[in-house]
């Protein structure tokens, strides 16, 4: 494969160097740290998304149960058989492309929408499963991760940088692999399925082996994500974890608001919205209830009405283009 | 003109395609041999495009078999039968609008090569067809007969033995039809099999060696293009009962 720099990845690499670098500029246990970590791993879960939702235009709305099979198999191996998370991570990346890997059987025979109810249903099903098994999940309250001091093998820091580090490699991670999919034979037969799936077929893309690939490959990142999400907050629960606003939406508006099937969108998004929600909270929850999220859902209303294909369409465009034009989710043969 | 002396290489075996309880395609029994050019003719609503989908494996059979080589295809995912040697292009061209010219076609190439292979590959297909001039150009770009040539180059990519062109040549000029006639002609000449859905009598008289007319989803003809221009069933199809005998020298 022919590499050449483009601008784009200039920006990108320097966008990575910056960021490497913030935690020395700010307050290290301050609140921006913070927000900005969980900024670059909401980008880390969009840009995951990213490899199904915008190369093969297959808009999931349940990418919340990959996260958090990523975040209950890594804790719950860690509290029960004291299993590093680390290991536990990759655990955790198996259980949800095995996942992913039995949901695409009966979903990939699915369009559009029909698509992306399902998947939300198959994350709703895993909420209501982590709520009721309480001795396997811990139930309703939610599982803690004990605070341990440091101990880098066990995936435990007393400072935020070092969580914010570890999500920016996790970051960095998952934009290569999008990059080398999209760049490689595999975006060519991802974005044929997400153009035309009838005419994939008879040009000799096997659509189904191709999804099921991408799929698997989304879900494995996004258990990392959940994983390392779960390190970082020290607790979470079944509701907030499998959550369809918090997490299934989130990501995919970030990726959507960001550029569909882009590189850099699923960042930018990510940049754009995280600390626009902490504004909006911060401002505005305390004025009047729902105000906060009223303001935050009129400005994404306002971002895909002035821009569909999302920031990143705003930026000349490099040859080699892997975005798709502004088009609804559903489409069809037209053979 | 029919070859009989080279062999079979595509058999359709009594082929019913059910939609509810219509019957689109009814029992169609036809074969192709190796290097022929075959047309597939009839009115609109006949069955030709439900047909090809059949052969290709997007439409399910309800009935009936495809054999490719003696060896039976049907109940096969479409990008296997791709694999076994037959594609066919999409009516209305049913190209990647997102992709370049060289992107549509090497997807097609990926099939039988890895990426730079492939790349490779679907520049001496360009190249081949005359495309090599619009290899980056968007494809939303294109013209009619641009948009027609890439859909063949792309079913070419796939180094199939069997092409479905299903009306490649609607919305050409007549001096555009005969180059990508010609271009059909010459593929035939590298032992390649056509079977052609066209709405041009012209083109599809004077470039197919046999016909096979079809109507209600029944083969009601099939024979030279002459004599299946001049069979009364075809004739009545075309142009409604008692047409016949009057206008036998049109189809």
């Amino acid at each position: 494969m022919r590499f050449a720099l483009k601008p784009g990845h200039v920006v990108l690499l320097l966008f990575f160097i910056a960021a490497a670098l913030l935690p020395l500029f700010v307050d290290p246990r301050g609140h921006l740290l913070r927000v900005a970590a969980m900024a670059l791993l909401f980008a880390a879960m969009a840009q995951s998304w990213n490899i199904i939702g915008g190369l093969a235009n297959q808009i999931s709305l349940g990418h919340a149960a990959f996260f958090g099979l990523g975040a209950y198999t890594s804790t719950l191996l860690f509290l029960r058989l004291g299993i590093s998370p680390w290991i536990g991570m990759l655990a955790g990346a198996v259980v949800a492309g095995l996942a992913a890997a039995l949901l695409s059987v009966p979903t990939f025979r699915l369009k559009g929408h029909y698509f992306a109810l399902a998947t939300l249903a198959f994350a709703e099903v895993l909420r209501v499963i982590a709520n009721s098994w309480a001795d396997l999940s811990g139930g309703p309250v939610g599982l803690t991760v004990p605070f341990l001091g440091t101990q880098p093998l066990s995936f435990a820091f007393r400072a935020v940088s070092s969580y914010y580090w570890i999500i920016l490699a996790l970051l960095v991670i998952v934009c290569v692999v999008f990059y080398v999919l999209a760049h490689g034979a595999m975006g060519y037969r991802l974005r044929a399925v997400r153009e035309n799936e009838a005419a994939a077929e008879v040009a000799g893309v096997n659509t189904f082996r191709v999804k099921l690939v991408a799929s698997v490959i989304s879900a494995a990142l996004t258990a990392m994500c959940g994983t390392v999400f779960a390190q970082f907050t020290f607790f979470f629960d079944p509701d907030s974890i499998f959550s369809l606003s918090g997490i299934s939406v989130r990501m995919a508006m970030i990726a959507i608001v960001g550029g569909l099937g882009t590189l850099g969108g699923p960042i930018i998004g990510a940049l754009f919205l995280i600390p626009l929600e902490e504004v909006a909270n911060a401002y505005l929850s305390s004025r009047a209830a729902g105000l906060s999220q009223l303001v935050f859902g009129l400005i994404l209303i306002a971002a895909i009405l002035i821009q569909p294909r999302g920031i990143m369409a705003f930026f000349p465009k490099t040859k080699g283009k892997t975005q798709p034009k502004a088009q609804p989710a559903t489409e069809g043969a037209r053979g | 003109m029919t070859p009989t002396n080279s062999k079979v290489v595509l058999e359709a075996a009594d082929i019913c395609v059910t939609f509810g309880g219509l019957k689109a395609v009814d029992g169609v029994s036809f074969s192709l041999h190796q290097g022929e050019i075959a047309g597939l003719i009839g009115p609109n609503g006949a069955g030709k495009t439900t047909l090809f989908n059949a052969l290709v494996g997007l439409q399910k059979l309800s009935g009936g078999a495809v054999r490719l080589d003696g060896e039976t295809v049907s109940g096969l995912k479409p990008h296997r039968i791709a694999t076994k040697g037959m594609t066919k292009t999409f009516q209305n061209a049913a190209l990647f609008p997102d992709m370049s010219v060289l992107e549509n076609v090497t997807t097609a190439a990926l099939l039988r090569h890895d990426l730079k292979g492939a790349r490779a590959k679907a520049a001496a297909v360009l190249a081949q067809l005359d495309l090599s001039p619009i290899a980056d150009a968007d494809v939303a770009d294109l013209t009619f007969p641009q948009k027609a040539m890439v859909e063949m180059a792309r079913a070419l990519a796939t180094e199939p033995r069997v092409v479905l062109l299903d009306e490649v040549m609607a919305a050409l000029t007549p001096s555009e039809m005969d180059e990508v006639m010609d271009v059909i002609r010459a593929l035939k000449g590298e032992g390649l099999t056509f079977l052609v859905v066209e709405h041009h009598m012209r083109a599809i008289m004077a470039l197919c060696d046999r016909l096979i007319a079809v109507n209600f989803g029944r083969l009601i003809a099939a024979g030279t293009p002459a004599e299946v221009a001049s069979h009364p069933t075809v004739i009545e199809a075309y142009l409604g009962h008692g047409a016949a005998g009057q206008e036998g020298s049109h189809a």
